[in-house]
């Protein structure tokens, strides 16, 4: 076993026409067998992390290490990072390729070459997993955007990958389908692989991960528990970043009750009505 | 009118007869109605009514609106078949071809309506529905998807049928696409006027390439993630069941059909 999975170490990344670069010397290492939140303002460069780490693109500089050896760049290296690393794409509507769902689920185990016993075996696993039964020969385009989402988690769990990547999940989904892909990925992880997933949603990785990474700007500024993290108040607040829900009422607690000088003066209703009138005035 | 179709390919009540079996029977009933006489050719577009709005539940007047469209190709070529010129001095040799002795003289010229254009056109027009509606029974039960899988097995070449599967994937993308960048253009008012119009239609189709563009570097990005080689394999599952029912119905039918027609010649 090893402790990191994958590791970052001054890694540098700057796209073709652009003067700034994307990833400024990022050194960030991702934890075996956690559930990793990756948190950041937009164009922090947590997609292009996560593009590196799929061997997509390829660092100018500094070292990206898979499982302790540095990643190589030749055909059939790749083709085993990229299953043992599976990549969700923010938008569904890009990786899905085949015609039908159950089509598209077998599409990863093909280019395995696996033979087709397996595959039509894995593939009716996956649809029995991810509750897809009634969908499975439907065409994409029939979808809607939370069924797709599924789809494509779906296509790369199919690969059994040990580290899956999920860039902005949440993005797409209304608050159901949330609460049950947090369900599907705490399946995942119960099966031993290590989740690194970026997130605008602060209280869905609030209430999910257990380690906190916070970027900015191409650099990794913050990581810890989400305890830890959440904690630090000035640096979330210099990012622009908000806080989880449960953090912000606590301070609103604390204040109101310093204010009365105690807990004990003060009743239930006053406190409701303190707090209620604190969360309208912005 | 395209996703129309489709959709109801996925939802009709014979979807999950197997797409060989209704691939067999259009084929057969196609290959009917191009050499077959009129009556047969009647009787095989009565016969697909049946199997398509009976039994496949396709809505009525959906399929109606589907069979005015080759109607209205065949009403524009009318005129052409039904309408006759003929110079006086030969008039003679026509008079048995003017149908109800409707003529007219224009000055050296005879116009009249054509005894065998009208029989022309009234077998065109029978021709014309049994060939569609064949091709529409098959459009209508079977999804697109599943008619390359057996042209696949027949052996056509795997290149094409990657190709046609992948613009069917992506035809949908790109409407999808059109069709929002023209329901913001509309409720901002970009179609008021004509002119508006007009710019407001190059901006989409400008910004229909862009798109595309952009999505297929990210369509190229999430096929190398997933492991690309070079060929799109796919595996499918077969849940069709054969129906012993209307296996007989079409064994039945088409012996009768052919049977007719031999009897005609």
């Amino acid at each position: 076993m090893f402790e990191y999975l994958l590791e970052f170490a001054d890694v540098v990344y700057c796209y073709p026409a652009s003067r700034q670069a994307a990833l400024h010397r990022l050194t960030l290492n991702v934890p075996t067998g956690k559930k990793c939140g990756l948190i950041g303002q937009n164009g922090c460069g947590k997609t292009t992390l996560f593009l590196l780490a799929n061997g997509l693109y390829q660092p100018q500089d500094g070292k990206i290490r898979w499982q302790g050896q540095p990643m190589r760049y030749d055909r059939p290296y790749l083709s085993q990072l990229r299953q043992q690393i599976g990549l969700v794409f923010q938008n569904p509507e890009h990786q899905l390729v085949a015609s039908t769902v159950e089509e598209d689920i077998s599409y990863g185990l093909y280019n395995l070459g696996l033979s087709e016993r397996e595959i039509g075996q894995r593939v009716q696993q996956a649809i029995a997993d991810f509750d897809l039964e009634e969908l499975a020969h439907y065409p994409i385009h029939h979808l809607s955007l939370g069924q797709k989402k599924r789809v494509s988690i779906a296509d790369v769990m199919v690969l059994q990958p040990q580290l899956l990547l999920l860039d902005e999940p949440t993005a797409y989904l209304d608050p159901r389908h949330t609460r049950e892909l947090r369900g599907q990925l705490q399946q995942i992880q119960a099966t031993g692989t290590t989740i690194l997933l970026a997130s605008h949603d602060l209280d869905f990785i609030y209430q999910w991960a257990d380690w906190v990474f916070v970027m900015d700007c191409g650099h990794l500024i913050l990581e810890g528990t989400p305890q830890d993290v959440f904690s630090q108040g000035e640096i979330l607040e210099q990012l622009h970043l908000g806080r989880p829900l449960a953090m912000d009422l606590m301070e609103q607690f604390k204040a109101i009750v310093d204010q009365n000088n105690g807990i004990n003066n003060l009743n239930w209703e006053d406190l409701q009505e303190q707090v209620f009138q604190s969360r309208r005035l912005f | 009118m395209s996703s129309l179709i489709d959709s109801l390919a996925y939802t009709n009540r014979l979807r999950w007869l197997p797409p060989s079996h209704k691939l067999l029977l259009a084929m057969v009933l196609l290959l009917l109605s191009l050499v077959s006489p009129p009556l047969v050719q009647i009787l095989i577009s009565l016969w697909l009514i049946v199997w398509i709005v009976v039994y496949a539940g396709i809505p009525a007047k959906i399929y109606l609106g589907l069979l005015l469209l080759p109607i209205g190709f065949w009403f524009t070529s009318v005129p052409a078949f039904v309408i006759n010129f003929a110079n006086l001095k030969a008039i003679a040799s026509v008079q048995s071809d003017v149908w109800q002795n409707w003529g007219l003289n224009l000055g050296r010229h005879y116009l009249y309506i054509s005894q065998s254009g009208l029989h022309q056109i009234a077998w065109l027009l029978s021709r014309i529905l049994a060939t569609t509606s064949s091709m529409y029974f098959l459009l209508l039960t079977t999804p697109f998807t599943e008619v390359v899988q057996i042209l696949r097995q027949l052996g056509f070449p795997s290149l094409l049928s990657e190709l046609l599967l992948l613009m069917y994937r992506f035809i949908f993308t790109l409407l999808a696409i059109a069709s929002e960048l023209w329901l913001a253009q509309n409720s901002r008012c970009g179609y008021r006027t004509w002119r508006r119009g007009l710019y407001s239609l190059g901006i989409l189709i400008g910004q229909l390439l862009q798109r595309s563009l952009e999505s297929y570097r990210q369509v190229s990005l999430s096929l190398a993630s997933r492991g690309f080689n070079g060929e799109l394999k796919f595996w499918r599952s077969s849940p069709y069941q054969p129906s012993r029912r209307y296996i007989f119905e079409s064994i039945f039918g088409c012996v009768i059909l052919i049977i007719l027609c031999l009897n005609t010649y």
